[in-house]
């Protein structure tokens, strides 16, 4: 019997489930339009996964990696649940460098 | 040498997660039914799990490990896609039938999807959250 992946599947729901609540107070406090730079931290990880060598720093270092790219294209959603009412909205966010640039480009949503 | 396992865990994650939050909205908008679906992933969630654990390739077991767990999860998000239908948080099918019935049954019940939009920086009411995403 190989634990390896059912061990790693388990984790995997643990740290998505962590991203539900980043995603949400992040958005609040920071706003959607942090969105490339924790799709490009996400990137870095996953990149460095590849130069470790303990197979399970490596795979969860993979796991978070995917998992901030996958919450940065669900930060625009969000915003627009807050702004509905369906989650508390805050007016004084704290803007990424480069906010004016990043809002004319199309934030993704998968 | 590179080490693949953390770029192939990535891959299962990211991808498992794209899927099943596709999958879970499309299947549970045209499925009269809701238990089917629940047990046709919860099965092949299972069995992804039973290869993966007895494999004794890495990369298998990984990536296999984090999809079949990723499909026992979206088992349980058919119920609770069901319920941001009654919430009127994602767009009901009038077309299928139970959904038919949940709009009779719940006030809530939309077939608008407020969140097809990009944000405004502003909170909204319910009319302006709606004239939004109708006008042009």
């Amino acid at each position: 019997m190989n634990f390896f992946g059912l061990t790693l599947g388990i984790l995997t729901l643990l740290i998505i489930g962590l991203g539900f609540v980043w995603v949400i107070r992040g958005e609040r406090y920071f706003g959607y339009l942090w969105w490339p730079y924790v799709m490009g931290f996400g990137e870095v990880l996953i990149v460095i996964s590849l130069f470790i060598s303990s197979i399970w720093t490596s795979a969860l270092l993979g796991i978070l990696g995917a998992s901030l790219i996958w919450g940065s294209t669900e930060l625009k959603e969000q915003a627009v649940r807050a702004e509905i009412g369906w989650y508390p909205f805050n007016d004084k966010k704290i803007l990424p460098p480069l906010a004016k640039i990043i809002e004319k480009w199309k934030a993704p949503h998968l | 040498m590179l080490n693949p396992v953390g770029l192939v865990a990535a891959l299962a994650t990211f991808f498992g997660i794209w899927f099943g939050h596709v999958a879970v909205r499309k299947i549970e908008f045209d499925s009269p039914s809701l238990w089917l679906p629940t047990a046709v992933f919860a099965t092949v969630g299972l069995a992804l799990e039973w290869f993966s654990l007895v494999t004794s390739n890495l990369l298998l077991s990984t990536a296999l490990g984090i999809i079949g767990i990723t499909l026992l999860w979206d088992a349980l998000e058919f119920t609770r896609q069901q319920n941001r239908i009654k919430k009127g948080h994602s767009p009901a099918n009038p077309n299928n039938p139970r959904h038919a019935r949940l709009m009779h049954e719940h006030g809530a019940v939309t077939n608008l999807d407020l969140l097809k939009r990009d944000p405004i920086g502003k909170p909204v009411s319910t009319a302006e959250a709606i004239k939004l995403i109708t006008e042009p």
